[in-house]
C-alpha cells in the first residue's frame, strides 16, 4: 500500500515535490543568506548542487536554479537512472497521454489583475554580464490556435517595464508560426507563461514534438500520468494546474521591433542584440508562497534538450539497423551538437553509425565506439580514439550540411539576410577496426583482482 | 512590497544621467548600487516608458539628444 502511494506521489509530483526530493538527495542545497539578483547566477555557477535561495534581497519569493545544470541533476528531477535519459525519453514519446483539464488549481491560488499588475514584485534576476536587462529564463509558453491546437515551448522573456516584456521569437518554432499568424491579421496572440513546472512538462516543451502532438502529451508520457491542466484565468489557453507562478497576457502585433537581448545563449556565448515581439502581462496568478525559478544557461537548457538529442541518435541508429548499447550528449558540446554513442558492430557499421548520427541537424561531431567502451568515461572514449583509429581512414568529414547560426564558425555575419548557413561535420570511427582481431585491445587485468577489496587496505 | 510602490523620481533622474552615453544594463546596475534591486527596475520600467531608447550592436543604451 505504502509503495503503491510513493509511486502515486512520484506520478503526481510538482515542481516544490521535486525540489523537496532533488534535496533529499543531495542535489539541491538551500541558502538561507541574503542575496541580490544580482548575484544569483554567479552563485548558481560556483555551487556545487542547485541551489534555493531563500532570502532574496527586497523580495519574499525565493528563487530556485541551477536544478538541471548537469546530467545527474536533471536524473535527480526526473527520477530517472542516469544512463536511461535517452532511452526512457524515447519510450516516453512514444506513449503520449492527453492531459486532463481541472477546474481549481494550485496556481491560482492568489490571482493579479488590473492596477495590480507589477512584473517588479517577482525576482527577475539579472543573470550575464552583457545581458540587456533581467530575465525570466525558465519560463514555459503556452499558447493556442483554433487550427494548430495548444502548444507549449521554451521562449526567453527580456523585462521591460512593468507589463511588458520582449519575448525571444527569432528562430524558427511554432510559437512563431502562432504569432505570424495573428501579427499578419494585426491581432494580439493570448499567450501565458507559467514559471516552475515540473521537469516532465518542462522538457516535454523543449522538445520540438513533431507537427499535431500536443507538448503536453508528451509530458503524460514522461510522467507516466496525464498532465494536470488548468484554463487561465483571463486568458484562453491551458497552463499546468501546479505551476508556481503564471503571467498571462498577449503577444502584441508589433512585430520584430522590440529591442530584446544581447543574453547569454545556449551554446555558452553572449548572443546578439535581437527586435521581436512584446508580451503585455494582464495578469499574474500564483501558488500561495510561490518558487520562481530562474534557469541558468548555458547547461540546464541544453540538458533538457540532451535526453530527445540521446532519443533521436537511437532512433537514427534503429533506423539503420545497428545495435545500439549506449548513447551519451556531452556537455561540451551543449548535449546535442556532440555526441558518443557505443555499439554492438557489424562490418561496416561504426561508418553507417557515423552517418546516420551526422544527418541529424543538430550533430556536427560525433564518436562511435563498441559496447566495451563506457561512454560516460571521457578516458576510455579517448582511449578507444587513439588505439581504435587511424586518422586517415576512420575519419569522415561531411562538409555542406545544415548548419546553425549560433555557430561562430560558419561565420553567419557573412550571409545575405534570410540566407541560411551550412556547416561541415565529422565523425571518428573509434571501433575496432575489421581485419584486427580483438585480442589485441584485450586489457590488462590486475592479479588475483576479485581477492582484493579496497575498504580492507584504506 | 506591492504593485502600488512607484520609481523614485530622483533614481529615474540617476539613470537617465547615465543614459548620456552608451551603457550597457550591467553597468546601470552598478551605478546604482546603494539602490534596492526592485527599486532599480521600477525606474527602469519608467525610463522605458519615457523614452524610445536607442541601442548598439552590443546592446548598449542610450538616450537620443532630443528624448
Amino acid at each position: 500500500m505504502a509503495a503503491r502511494r510513493t509511486e502515486e506521489d512520484r506520478r503526481n509530483e510538482d515542481f516544490r515535490g521535486m525540489l523537496a526530493r532533488m534535496e533529499r538527495e543531495g542535489h539541491l542545497r538551500r541558502v538561507s543568506k541574503t542575496i541580490s539578483p544580482r548575484h544569483i547566477t554567479a552563485l548558481c555557477g560556483q555551487a556545487p548542487s542547485a541551489i534555493l535561495c531563500e532570502a532574496v534581497e527586497d523580495y519574499d519569493i525565493p528563487v530556485v536554479g541551477g536544478l538541471y545544470w548537469t546530467r545527474d541533476r536533471l536524473a535527480s528531477a526526473l527520477d530517472w537512472p542516469v544512463a536511461e535519459l535517452g532511452s526512457r525519453f524515447a519510450t516516453a514519446v512514444a506513449r503520449p497521454l492527453s492531459p486532463v483539464l481541472v477546474n481549481d488549481a494550485p496556481c491560482q491560488e492568489v490571482v493579479s489583475t488590473g492596477d495590480d499588475v507589477d512584473l517588479t514584485t517577482l525576482p527577475i534576476p539579472f543573470m550575464h554580464e552583457k545581458d540587456g536587462g533581467p530575465y525570466i529564463s525558465g519560463g514555459v509558453a503556452f499558447a493556442d490556435d483554433p487550427e494548430l491546437g495548444p502548444n507549449a515551448g521554451c521562449y526567453r522573456l527580456m523585462f521591460r517595464t512593468r507589463r511588458e516584456m520582449a519575448m525571444d521569437l527569432f528562430t524558427a518554432s511554432d510559437l512563431r508560426r502562432y504569432y505570424t499568424r495573428t501579427y499578419e491579421r494585426k491581432q494580439l496572440l493570448p499567450v501565458a507563461i507559467a514559471i516552475g513546472v515540473h521537469a516532465f512538462e518542462h522538457m516535454a516543451a523543449a522538445y520540438k514534438a513533431p507537427a499535431g502532438l500536443n507538448e503536453m502529451e508528451i509530458a503524460g508520457g514522461l510522467r507516466g500520468e496525464p498532465a494536470h491542466l488548468v484554463r487561465a484565468k483571463t486568458v484562453d489557453v491551458m497552463v499546468p494546474a501546479n505551476a508556481e507562478i503564471v503571467l498571462e497576457g498577449e503577444l502584441l502585433p508589433n512585430g520584430w521591433t522590440a529591442d530584446e537581448g544581447p543574453f547569454g545563449e545556449f551554446a555558452g556565448m553572449q548572443g546578439d542584440l535581437k527586435h521581436n515581439p512584446l508580451f503585455r502581462v494582464g495578469a499574474i496568478t500564483h501558488r500561495r508562497n510561490p518558487i520562481f525559478y530562474a534557469l541558468q544557461m548555458p547547461w540546464e537548457n541544453d540538458w533538457l534538450n540532451g535526453p530527445a538529442t540521446e532519443a533521436a541518435c537511437r532512433r537514427v541508429l534503429g533506423l539503420a539497423g545497428i545495435q545500439v548499447a549506449g548513447v551519451r550528449a556531452t556537455e561540451g558540446g551543449c548535449c546535442g551538437w556532440s555526441v558518443v554513442a557505443a555499439i554492438k558492430k557489424r562490418a561496416g557499421e561504426g561508418r553507417n553509425a557515423l552517418a546516420a548520427l551526422l544527418s541529424l541537424p543538430v550533430v556536427k561531431q560525433a564518436i562511435v565506439t563498441d559496447d566495451d567502451i563506457d561512454i560516460y568515461n571521457p578516458d576510455e572514449v579517448e582511449w578507444a580514439v587513439t588505439f581504435r583509429c587511424q586518422a586517415d581512414k576512420d575519419i569522415i568529414i561531411l562538409s555542406g550540411m545544415k548548419g546553425k547560426h549560433v555557430d561562430p564558425s560558419v561565420r553567419p555575419w557573412d550571409l545575405k539576410p534570410g540566407e541560411l548557413p551550412t556547416t561541415a561535420k565529422f565523425g571518428i570511427d573509434a571501433t575496432i577496426p575489421e581485419g584486427i582481431p580483438a585480442f589485441r585491445y584485450e586489457r590488462i587485468v590486475p592479479a588475483f583482482r576479485s581477492e582484493v577489496r579496497l575498504e580492507d587496505y584504506l | 512590497m506591492s504593485a502600488s510602490d512607484q520609481a523614485d523620481p530622483a533614481l529615474v533622474k540617476r539613470i537617465e544621467e547615465c543614459l548620456r552615453q552608451p551603457t550597457y544594463f550591467r553597468d546601470i546596475l552598478d551605478a546604482t548600487r546603494d539602490q534596492k534591486y526592485r527599486a532599480v527596475l521600477l525606474a527602469w520600467s519608467d525610463v522605458r516608458t519615457r523614452h524610445a531608447l536607442e541601442r548598439d550592436e552590443h546592446g548598449r543604451y542610450w538616450r537620443p539628444k532630443q528624448a
